[in-house]
């Protein structure tokens, strides 16, 4: 198959998972999400901490135990840890999903790959990433926007794996800058821009056409790239644009990033992808060993104050319901410490958040023993985890892909959570 | 219970153990060993030991998780010990080595992480334990932990003696006695004699153990874990259900002869004897003891392993480490670096200064003057921020991160000034470890001037003083990589001609083969042809020919129809089973195979009657088992009534449609067009400015010919064809853990073989053979594979893939379903791979359910039962041609075992597969489409000219498999030379002629490394690794040095997006690279990336930070040389035109630029006096692996992250307002399309 640029070919891929829908309309889930804001926190977020609390330990005696005390939330029966106390009057559009488990515990980049792809890390296939088969199967939702962009840094992991580069990301890193290659760099001002611009579009002119398709199409996306990376497109990285109440409602540098992808969403931006972890905060982000836990409170309240802001603001714009909030991370932590009273990784239980996306939500989903280890009830495996996200956004999760001629369902046989589908 | 008892050989007490091992040849022992256990040992022996055999032997363990295990008998055993009990446990221990604060274990019951019993289940324990450098004796139990204790230690209950026996090569007899429940009954002997001891950890306890049914294990526990595990040899263990008294044990060693006490030798300044004039000896011996000791008076330096003669006191690197083929090699750490000469020095007191890593020593004419300690250790992360050292004066260049500053005195003498007037020096320094890379970071020695004003390098020369500055440092340290690199290089090429009289033998047999075996002759040279010279060219244009002349048989029209309406729709729904591949007996391709049919023995077409050809009855069935195409939705009622018409007409085949006009060439290229193909096809970048100018002027009949050769003998042609092959053999490297399919760092055994000119088979062979370093740049790093579970398996369909043509990635799972490959095919080339018999692993299982699940007969077979053992076997004799019997024999360096088989079994001349695959890949690589397509999958592929392919086969066989020979006959053909406007790859074998190679487009590489060149500027990128260090061993982090061409950069993958550790300068080039298709993380080997056109291309090349930085005019960059120097702004814009694009520009190019550049030409250089020199940027701390998790490590990143937008400074020679109208000028040029592709 010839690949065209990504924009040109979301148009197509958009009608196309429409047709598929229809096929199997009658035994799919669907949702009404039409965007999906994953927020990632790498490290591995601990859900006794978070979520999931249990009853309070003690890092010094090494008794078993969460963190932080709880608190009660809208939702009745559902407590959250008290660090999340923006958060607990709104879990009734959100639900912490407690019993996610897999075996894929030893190594953060197995581990975080498992948890972008749903999938180990295989010998023979590179599996894509969520964020990039949502963006094959939907396209972007806006001409003229990227289907899927990444705020946090570039991996393998996140990419497009067998699916190839159309379905890759835009990544920026910091939300002063616009996303790498197509935003301005800071060093060439406003004015060299365009001199520059204007010797390049004499030289194009004084150029020969050939005839050979392959040059044409890089023509093309030369222009293509000029505009995205015009002052039109990068508006929408202009958070200044906001009002200042509102991004200090936001919070910090994880606000602020929580804050452009609702602006992005708005541009037609598919899936974007926010990662929280600055490490500013205590050195070690969300894995949380030995002194790390030490301020892990100031991380859970950062992500309360920026993900109960983001879902207020998209509760204003109207724009909740269709847009699926998700908190994944590659494991959860033990309820015991660690000799420095910090705490290890687990994987056979722990937290991924839901929120808005038009779902069903209840607060909490799944249950586990009474220090959170052990699965009491509804378990949740990665692909059912993929399958419901899929189902919220409209993507069949049945459906094949192919990597050449092998056919790879789009999630290892999940089911989405059918509760949430009302 | 069947329990290994032996007779004692010691006579005093009459002693009855419950258990006794003594490790002797004879005894019929039911222990289980588990990892790297070796038996047969040499054990204590008379007479030294007059207890024990002369040839007694025992157990060595290698300490990292060795351990032999032995089941506990049950309910109340013998082994169960709780209050009320005594025991007694003894061993003879020789103890190689101890790290600080280590516990390993000699014999303990329970705790040995089986998940059937709690994890601290100790029932008791004797273990050494490390104290102050000395094992001392230790003993352990646990009990129940209280309910609400957690995770705290207090169940644990630890005895450990105060003193200790120095680790070497003694042997030791250690004893601990105790009666359960009466903590101070407690009592421990080394050599026979009590030592005082402490209940140290969880206290004294009158409590009981925990008693279960778990294993005892001898020499380690939790698993296996390797700090827990014994390093070193036992002998003679024994478990006694009593306590001794002191004068029991006494008896119980014996050692003839005076009591040794080890210690460390003395300091003395090692005799060097003569040393070279004027040079500075560099001397290496690897194998030392520890990293953080000295020899004891019992241990000598191993022998020098390499020397060298270096110009002054400084050494930032070691040299490499070949094995006795030249291939990279570990050091065996710790290395003892020393450095000597004899220096000029004056009488009178001097105070010296020494810069070093590690545990080093400092001596001048004999007297001791200055001690470093030893490397530590590396935490994971939590370091505190280790400050920029303080230069030791103002102005002299500082220590780097972390090496150590020493300084010293002596005072010299006039009588120590020998009749030459110098003086010796010795500098001794431990380089590596155990748990260390092997790098000793910059060291030097220097000596305060005689004014006080200044630090002057230690120069064994009489020349001008080298002053510690940065100034006079970094010159000879470019000048020292120089002349180490030529080191290396001799060194690595000596050792690998030991090899060249088997690969010329081998090469010989090639020859001898191939005469036996004749390929198919050039043909004639048609008449009307040009340029026919080239056989290459006459292969093409008879086939050409040979097309046109069919073709004429057949109205054009009906030709047409048929070969645009019929085809495609067979091609499309059939030929991928029944062309490509033979299922079911059944080829469609042709009408003569569909006419005979399959097996089914109904003939697929029946000419003039659609309703009896069986591919009409099958297109058109409902039946799930017999509707074709297998699957979806079926043909479309239109293609239907295509081919039904077809069918009732005759079912006429004509050769397809072939004019004259089809197979003209295009115009040949110009003289700059072929310069700049050929370059970048050579040495991966453009032509010089330069070359440009005098390729175009030679005037000379044979000038291209003349520059093809000239190109071949760079050096940059290995750089070129690096990539390539870091791809298709899917290297993939890391720097954070390994993960992923992560390999190690192989890249530089190819590197090395490709600078050296190696044979493509040698590479081959010697790639398979897995020799040398795995993490430091051994082909040994292909065997790895991260994270997974069949590793073999997945090199051996790298080899297969890249080296076979043959596809094997369905058959780790399954039978190909396109292919006639079968998963045992895949597995027993693991087997042969691993040398041994294999199995499935289970994730590679296709579970039941999947084939459960499906309504019709699936297309995917697994025919190799789950449990199988496969055996070592050759696969391929049928596909490749190549046998595994007799014939191997003489190419083969030894005949034992499968690797070194299969190696000969792929690289042998009667291997025609392989000779002709590695010439698909040339030919594509230098022509943009294969005579096979795809080069990595050839079954079912007919090649496009099959004569042609042969006799290139034959030329590269007979040629001694030297690429450059193929690359010399493609690069000298007439199509070569041709303009790029072919379609071959897209086009089907049989209309592929080759008239013109099909257009490329520049890889990701080679965008940034002629980016790089164009501007003359160096790539700017850090060093890729995580410990600079070097406080962790390369298998946990490596480095791959700091890249001068693209393909060096590697994975910086951040999955922990932890800015501290990002390497923003190497990530501005990666953001290039990833744009234009190249990975980092190589998971899966490839041969193409994606080239199709995305708006990220374009746009990083206008808009990255490296985009912005390469097109700088910075300081004495190449850039700015031409702009200072330039004559006229019309000059100006054809050097930036000959430097990007190899050609200059059209009047209308030049035109416009030009008059931007006449504004302020003449003005564009600042008047000395106006210039300000650019101040350096002051140095910042190092953030590494050890110290990535302190908060001030991400300040430092993010600081770093500036700087490296901010880039390299401008030449400041010129005006800033002329100067970046240039540079504007030259981002113009940049981004053009033209720059990206080659002509």
């Amino acid at each position: 198959m010839h690949r065209r640029n990504f924009i040109a070919a979301s148009a197509s891929l958009a009608a196309a998972s429409t047709l598929s829908q229809q096929t199997h309309a009658a035994t799919l889930l669907k949702g009404k999400a039409e965007h999906v804001i994953s927020i990632w926190l790498g490290g591995g977020m601990g859900a006794l901490d978070t979520f999931d609390p249990k009853r309070v330990g003690d890092p010094k005696e090494k008794v078993a135990g969460s963190y932080y005390e709880s608190v009660e939330t809208a939702v009745a029966g559902v407590r959250v840890c008290e660090h999340l106390k923006n958060l607990a009057p709104l879990m009734d559009r959100v639900t912490a999903v407690r019993t996610v488990n897999h075996k894929v515990i030893d190594e953060h980049a197995a581990a975080t790959n498992f948890m972008h792809t749903g999938r180990p890390v295989s010998g023979t296939v590179v599996y894509p990433s969520l964020g990039s088969v949502v963006a094959h199967e939907r396209g972007a939702a806006a001409d003229g926007a990227p289907p899927y962009v990444l705020i946090g840094y570039p991996n393998v992991t996140r990419g497009p794996g067998f699916l190839g580069a159309r379905d890759s990301y835009l990544y920026l890193t910091d939300t002063s800058q616009g996303p790498a290659g197509l935003s301005r760099p800071e060093s060439i001002t406003p004015a060299r821009q365009s001199r520059r611009q204007g010797f390049l579009a004499g030289l194009r002119n004084a150029q020969t056409p050939g005839d050979d398709a392959r040059v044409r199409e890089y023509e093309e996306a030369i222009d293509l790239s000029l505009k995205l990376s015009g002052p039109e497109f990068n508006r929408s990285f202009q958070l200044d644009s906001e009002p200042s109440d509102l991004r200090a409602r936001y919070g910090g540098e994880f606000g602020q990033r929580c804050l452009l992808a609702r602006r992005l969403i708005e541009r037609g931006v598919r899936f974007i992808e926010v990662s929280h972890n600055l490490n500013f905060l205590n050195g070690s982000g969300w894995d949380v060993h030995n002194g790390g836990i030490l301020q892990q409170h100031a991380l859970i309240q950062e992500m309360d104050t920026a993900m109960s802001t983001l879902i207020m603001d998209l509760e204003e714009k109207r724009m909740l319901d269709k847009t699926l909030i998700l908190i994944t991370t590659e494991f959860g932590r033990p309820p015991e410490f660690d000799s420095g009273g910090g705490r290890g990784h687990q994987g056979s239980a722990f937290s991924c958040v839901l929120a808005g996306g038009g779902l069903n939500h209840c607060g909490a989903y799944g249950e586990t023993d009474e220090l959170g280890k052990k699965i009491v009830d509804d378990p949740v495996s990665v692909a059912d985890l993929f399958a419901t996200i899929h189902a919220a956004v409209g993507v069949d999760y049945t459906k094949n892909l192919y990597d050449g001629d092998r056919p790879v369902p789009v999630t290892d046989m999940g089911q989405p959570i059918a509760k949430l589908f009302g | 219970m069947v329990m290994a008892m032996s007779v004692s050989t010691v006579p005093a007490a009459e002693l009855t153990p419950i258990a006794r091992w003594d490790f002797s040849a004879e005894e019929a022992s039911p222990l289980q060993p588990h990892g790297g256990v070796l038996r047969d040992a040499p054990g204590p022996r008379s007479p030294e030991y007059p207890d024990f055999a002369p040839d007694n032997t025992a157990i060595k363990l290698d300490g990292k998780g060795a351990y032999f295990s032995f089941d506990d008998a049950g309910v109340q055993s013998p082994y169960d010990f709780t209050n009320g009990d005594a025991i007694t446990l003894e061993a003879w221990v020789q103890v190689s080595s101890l790290s600080g604060g280590e516990n390993v274990y000699v014999i303990g019951k329970g705790r040995t992480g089986s998940s059937s019993f709690a994890a601290d289940n100790q029932n008791w324990a004797l273990r050494v334990r490390e104290t102050q450098g000395k094992g001392g004796i230790s003993f352990l139990f646990a009990t129940v932990p209280a309910s609400g204790q957690g995770n705290s230690d207090k169940h644990w209950h630890r005895w450990t003696t105060k003193s200790g026996f120095t680790p070497g090569k003694y042997w030791h007899h250690i004893a601990v006695s105790y009666k359960f429940g009466e903590p101070e009954s407690v009592r421990g002997w080394i050599d026979g004699k009590p030592q005082p001891g402490v209940w140290d950890m969880g206290g004294a306890t009158a409590e009981a153990p925990v008693v279960d049914d778990d294993a005892i294990w001898i020499g380690s526990s939790r698993g296996g874990a390797a700090g827990n595990s014994f390093r070193g040899s036992l002998d003679a263990i024994a478990v006694y259900r009593e306590a001794f008294d002191d004068e029991v044990m006494l008896t119980r060693f014996r050692r003839v002869g005076e009591e040794v006490i080890v210690q460390p030798a003395p300091e003395v300044m090692p005799d060097l004897g003569e040393l070279p004039t004027g040079r500075t000896l560099v001397a290496l011996h690897e194998g030392m003891p520890e990293h953080n000791r000295w020899l004891n008076t019992d241990e000598t330096v191993p022998p020098e392993t390499l020397r060298w003669n270096s110009e002054t006191f400084l050494l930032d690197r070691l040299p490499q480490r070949f094995d006795e083929w030249g291939i990279r090699e570990d050091w065996k750490p710790p290395v003892l670096l020393r450095l000597a000469a004899d220096v000029p020095l004056t009488p009178g007191k001097h105070r010296f200064l020494m810069r070093v890593r590690g545990l080093s020593r400092l001596w001048v004419d004999g007297q001791l003057i200055a001690k470093s300690k030893p490397v530590p250790g590396s935490p994971s992360g939590e370091e505190p921020m280790t400050p920029v050292a303080s230069a030791p004066i103002a102005g002299a260049r500082i220590a780097e991160h972390r090496q150590q500053e020493v300084f010293g005195e002596a005072t010299i003498s006039e009588a120590m000034i020998d009749k030459t007037g110098t003086c010796r020096v010795v500098l001794e320094m431990l380089v590596g470890g155990k748990a260390f890379r092997t790098d000793p970071g910059e060291i030097c020695v220097a000596v305060e001037s005689d004014d006080g004003n200044s630090f002057l390098l230690l120069n064994p020369t009489a020349s001008a003083p080298v002053q510690l500055t940065d100034a006079d440092v970094e010159p000879i340290l470019v000048r020292l990589e120089e002349s180490l690199q030529q080191f290396d290089d001799a060194n690595r090429r000596a050792a690998a001609a030991s090899q060249d009289g088997f690969w010329n033998k081998r090469h010989d047999f090639a020859r001898q083969w191939a005469t036996q075996h004749p390929a198919p002759s050039s043909p004639q040279a048609q008449p009307t042809s040009d340029v026919t010279a080239n056989p290459i060219d006459a292969f093409l244009a008879t086939k050409a020919q040979r097309a046109v002349t069919a073709s004429a048989e057949t109205p054009i029209a009906e030709a047409r129809a048929f070969h645009e309406n019929v085809l495609p729709i067979l091609w499309d729904n059939c030929f991928r089973c029944h062309g490509d591949k033979v299922n079911g007996g059944l080829l469609l391709n042709s009408r003569e195979a569909a006419i005979k049919g399959g097996d089914s023995e109904s003939p697929a077409l029946v000419p003039g009657n659609a309703d009896e050809s069986e591919l009409m009855r099958r297109i058109l069935s409902h039946d799930p088992d017999e509707k074709m195409p297998p699957g979806g939705d079926g043909l479309k009622s239109e293609q239907i009534a295509v081919l039904d018409a077809w069918i009732k007409e005759g079912a006429k085949w004509p050769a397809p449609p072939v004019t004259e006009k089809d197979i003209a060439p295009p115009k040949h290229l110009t003289d700059t067009e072929f310069l700049r193909r050929v370059a970048l096809d050579t040495i991966g970048v453009p032509p010089s400015e330069e070359s440009v100018r005098t390729f175009v002027a030679d005037a000379s009949q044979d000038k291209r010919t003349g520059i093809i050769d000239q190109l071949l003998i760079r050096e940059e042609w290995a750089d070129h064809w690096m990539s390539y092959w870091q791809d298709v053999l899917a290297e993939n490297p890391t720097l954070i853990n390994a993960s992923l399919n992560t390999t190690g760092p192989f890249r530089w055994f190819l590197y090395d073989a490709l600078r050296d000119g190696k044979s493509v088979d040698r590479i081959v062979t010697e790639l398979i053979l897995l020799r040398g370093s795995k993490h430091e740049g051994g082909s040994a790093g292909f065997e790895i594979a991260a994270n997974n579970d069949a590793p073999f398996a997945a090199k051996g369909q790298i080899v297969a893939s890249a080296f076979l043509g043959i596809e094997l990635q369905c058959a780790r799972c399954h039978d190909s379903p396109y292919h006639s490959t079968k998963q045992r095919d895949l597995y027993s080339l693991a087997a042969m791979f691993e040398q041994k018999p294999v199995t499935v692993p289970v994730t590679s299982r296709v579970p039941d359910a999947f084939f459960a699940k499906q309504q019709r007969q699936s297309l995917i077979k697994v025919t190799l039962k789950p449990d199988e053992s496969v055996t070592p076997a050759w696969p391929f004799a049928d596909a490749t041609g190549s046998m595994d019997d007799e014939t191997l024999t003489p190419l083969m360096h030894t005949s034992k075992g499968s690797r070194e088989r299969l190696a000969a079994l792929v690289t042998s001349p009667q291997n025609t597969r392989f000779a002709q695959v590695v010439v698909n890949r040339v030919w594509r690589r230098l022509l943009g489409a294969g005579i096979v397509e795809p080069p990595d999958d050839w079954e079912g592929h007919a090649p496009s000219h099959p004569e042609l392919l042969q006799w290139l086969g034959q030329e590269f066989i007979t040629h001694d498999y030297d690429m450059k020979h193929l690359a010399r006959l493609i690069m000298t053909s007439d199509v070569y030379q041709r303009a790029a406007t072919g379609t071959n790859r897209t086009t089907t074998p049989e209309l592929r002629f080759f008239v013109a190679p099909d257009r490329r487009r520049m890889s990701a590489e080679q965008v940034v490394d002629s980016l790089c060149s164009a501007a003359g500027q160096e790539l700017d990128v850090e060093e890729l690794t995580f410990d600079p260090d070097a406080r962790r061993p390369a298998s946990n982090r490596l480095t791959l040095g700091v890249p001068e061409r693209a393909w060096m950069l590697a994975s910086l993958a951040n999955e922990r997006d932890r800015p501290s550790l990002g390497l923003p300068r190497a990530r501005a080039i990666t953001d290039i690279m990833e744009a234009f298709g190249w990975s980092g993380s190589r998971q899966n080997p490839r041969t193409d990336r994606e080239t199709a056109a995305n708006v990220l291309q374009p746009g990083v090349l206008a808009n990255s930070t490296a985009s912005v930085l390469l097109t700088r005019a910075t300081q004495d960059s190449g850039l700015a040389e031409i702009a200072v120097h330039a004559t006229s702004p019309e000059e100006l814009v054809n050097s930036i035109f000959l430097r990007y694009l190899s050609r200059l520009p059209s009047d209308s190019e030049r035109a416009p630029l030009a008059i931007v550049l006449a504004a302020g030409f003449e003005n564009r250089l600042l008047h000395p006096a106006e210039i300000s020199a650019i101040t350096p940027l002051d140095p910042l701390p190092k953030v590494t692996w050890s110290n990535h998790l302190s908060p001030e490590s991400t300040i430092i990143a993010l600081q770093l992250e500036e700087r490296a937008r901010a880039g390299l400074p401008p030449d400041p020679r010129l005006r800033p307002e002329w100067r970046e109208v240039y540079e504007d000028v030259v981002w113009s040029v940049v981004n053009i399309s033209e720059f990206v592709w080659v002509p």
